[in-house]
């Protein structure tokens, strides 16, 4: 029994070192330097809690905030509703079904900068010439030079490329239903419709919910788009919390004060993860 | 948190296997060939070629030294990350910017003043270098290139609506641009979907401004954005009506493309983005001339900073290859080759920019009617460039200034 207890020791410590080393660390790290006036390299000095309070009345960061709300809430909606509606289809009988889900994983696989400049080319070039041929006027400029409607370029570029990895989850759900279920009911008479929010919702559930938390975490961390297309503009209307404490701890040499932004920031996301996983585990069913 | 920290980290992980990867290449080449090997930082990727051409050149008079340029995208936060692990490179090549005054004040470079390269360069680009750290009697920095932030403008264009001489005041400008909008062309070519663009615009119609006395005053409360830059915002509200349909969607890059091939009279930009419009159409005829900011010409400076200053790392191990290779940087015929291929100006003595493009700028330089760029004396954090950005779209002068106003405090407040 000890032998096989050193065994399992053993096997696990490389992984926590590495994992302490290189999160753990760095993250006790942050939250330290988060108490202090260091810009990054040089002296520093204590300063108590005032990075905290400073970030509270900075409405740079609250504007932040709100629009990477806006921004994970709508586009964690729109995944997981089309990454639902695509793994049904690729879940039912039809041809070449292996060949759709090669293809609709596709988009996960690419790096997230190349989309975003693809999109990017996509939105500037390709766009405004249809839409000025068509004579669409919303069309006819960059949508990502309109600070009311930069933000859906973003949507539609997250989207795109994350609906592939929660469509492989709902598809590995749907594999879980045993057929004998859908038999029962198409004896009982029920129809497609009835047998989706009778039966496949419901026993989907637990994917659902993690469908939702990682989506959200996903979107609330949103960095790498926004660096690729616009940089937080126009204007500041695209600045997520990711960017903002990127550029302004790197660029704008506030490391300390940014830091202070993360911590903060870590929090509501464990918060909103938590608050998600109670409310939706509540509506799982056991088989 | 965990995403930024985990970009944090893993820019760390990247960064430290690629200089690790860079080290065992360079100590591993030391083994073989037997040279010393420096390392060379610019903070620059538009020179890389010519710093590469340059680099060959010195190497086959100096066989017992190899230099490794080193130039990645986003240099300036490589250069900070690498400080906070004492690994500095040899050598670095970068604009006189925030880094640099940062770089300065930390103790990490070498004093140079005592060196006869000093003697080298123009005395009055020295000076403005040892403006902008604390300690005014050391030299940091030596300046090698210098830029000019005005108006490029297509002279075939120019000529076909009939003009002759350029602009030297503001309302002559506008006058060309009505013009050029009467005859149907696009006047200006506005690139604002990249926010540094609209910085253009802005450190033209400041220009006539003292800028390092504004940003004195400013940090003391002797006076705010509301009080100073109520006409500049004006200017740019005037200017941005002689754009083109899209102003805010068009990128940088795209922009150079799209001048190039006959859009726009006027394009406000740095004499650096000459290169890759040519590139992008050679038969295009160019000039420029410094942005008139006001109805004086005699109050009208051209906007020019340091691009490439030189510096040595106190932390080096190779100081006296460090020098040969700066030595040999500093002599005339390589900062003449510099200065031709970047389209850039010299701050080495004697070493003049021929180019007939650049000609509108010759009697700046000459006359020493140069300015610095305003926002350069801008506190670090402060995101002038997105306020701007946002400006344009909204036109609102009273919100725009109050927010210059606000955000500079609070910057300046959390120092």
């Amino acid at each position: 029994m000890n032998r096989r207890k050193y065994a399992f020791l053993i096997m696990t410590l490389p992984a926590v070192l590495l994992f302490f080393t290189f999160h753990t660390y760095p993250a006790l790290q942050g939250i330290f330097y988060s108490f202090t006036d260091w810009h990054g390299y040089g002296p520093w000095t204590f300063v108590g809690l005032k990075n905290y309070i400073n970030v509270f009345q900075d409405d740079r960061a609250l504007h932040a905030y709100l629009f990477t709300f806006k921004f994970a809430i709508t586009t964690t909606i729109i995944v997981n509703v089309f990454s639902l509606l695509i793994a049904l289809g690729l879940n039912s009988k039809i041809k070449g079904r292996n060949f759709f889900r090669g293809v609709y994983f596709l988009p996960n696989i690419l790096s997230v900068l190349i989309v975003g400049f693809i999109f990017n080319y996509i939105f500037a070039h390709i766009l405004p010439q249809m839409g000025n041929s068509l004579h669409l006027k919303f069309l006819a400029k960059n949508i990502l030079g309109d600070p009311n409607l930069a933000w859906i370029g973003i949507v539609i570029v997250a989207a795109w490329q994350s609906i592939a990895f929660n469509t492989i989850l709902y598809l590995a759900g749907l594999q879980t239903i045993s057929s004998d279920i859908y038999e029962a009911s198409s004896i009982d008479g029920a129809g497609k419709w009835r047998e989706f929010w009778s039966i496949t919702f419901p026993l989907i559930a637990p994917f659902f919910t993690i469908n939702m938390v990682l989506a959200l975490k996903n979107f609330l961390m949103v960095f790498d788009q926004i660096m690729a297309m616009t940089g937080g503009g126009p204007g500041e209307s695209t600045e997520s919390i990711s960017y903002l404490i990127y550029n302004g701890g790197f660029s704008g040499g506030e490391f300390a004060y940014q830091s202070a932004n993360a911590v903060i920031y870590f929090i509501v996301i464990v918060l909103v993860s938590i608050i998600q996983l109670r409310i939706l585990q509540r509506r799982e069913v056991e088989m | 948190m965990k995403g930024t920290l985990k970009t944090i980290i893993g820019g760390a992980i990247v960064l430290s296997l690629s200089t690790s990867l860079l080290t065992g290449c360079s100590s591993s080449g030391k083994s073989s060939d037997e040279k010393t090997h420096i390392e060379f930082f610019s903070s620059k990727t538009e020179n890389a070629a010519t710093y590469k051409e340059l680099i060959k050149e010195f190497e086959k008079k100096n066989p017992k030294i190899a230099v490794d340029l080193t130039s990645p995208p986003d240099a300036e936060t490589v250069l900070k990350t690498r400080l906070t692990k004492n690994d500095l490179p040899d050598m670095v090549a970068m604009g006189d910017s925030t880094t640099f005054t940062d770089l300065s004040n930390s103790g990490v470079m070498t004093d140079l003043s005592s060196d006869d390269i000093v003697k080298n360069i123009q005395p009055t680009y020295i000076d403005r270098v040892k403006k902008d750290y604390n300690k005014h009697d050391a030299v940091y920095g030596l300046p090698y290139a210098t830029n000019g932030n005005g108006v490029i403008y297509n002279k075939d264009k120019f000529a076909a609506l009939g003009l002759k001489d350029t602009p030297k005041t503001f309302d002559e400008f506008i006058a060309d641009l009505k013009k050029a909008q009467g005859a149907g062309e696009i006047p200006i070519y506005f690139t604002l979907k990249d926010a540094w663009t609209g910085m253009v615009a802005m450190n033209s119609v400041a220009s006539s401004m003292a800028p390092d006395q504004f940003s004195k005053d400013k940090t003391d409360k002797k006076t705010t954005f509301k009080d100073s830059y109520s006409t500049v915002a004006d200017k740019l509200l005037t200017l941005i009506q002689y754009g083109h349909k899209d102003n805010l969607g068009v990128a940088y890059g795209d922009g150079n493309i799209a001048f190039a091939k006959g859009k726009g009279v006027f394009y406000l930009q740095g004499n650096w983005a000459i290169p890759d419009i040519l590139k992008a159409n050679p038969n295009v005829k160019l000039g420029v001339f410094p942005f008139p900011a006001t109805n004086d010409p005699s109050q009208n400076k051209l906007v020019s900073g340091v691009d490439v200053l030189f510096a040595i790392p106190t932390s080096t191990k190779h100081k006296a290859e460090d020098e040969k290779f700066l030595k040999f940087l500093l002599q005339k015929e390589q900062a003449q080759k510099y200065t031709d291929e970047q389209s850039a100006f010299s701050a080495v003595n004697g070493v003049f920019q021929n180019n007939p493009i650049l000609e509108g700028y010759k009697d700046s330089f000459a006359t020493g009617k140069i300015t610095s760029y305003p926002d350069h004396f801008y506190p670090a954090g402060f995101n002038a460039a997105n306020i701007v950005q946002g400006f344009f779209i909204k036109k609102d002068k009273d919100a725009f200034l109050t927010k210059m106003d606000n955000e500079w405090d609070k910057v300046v407040n959390r120092k």
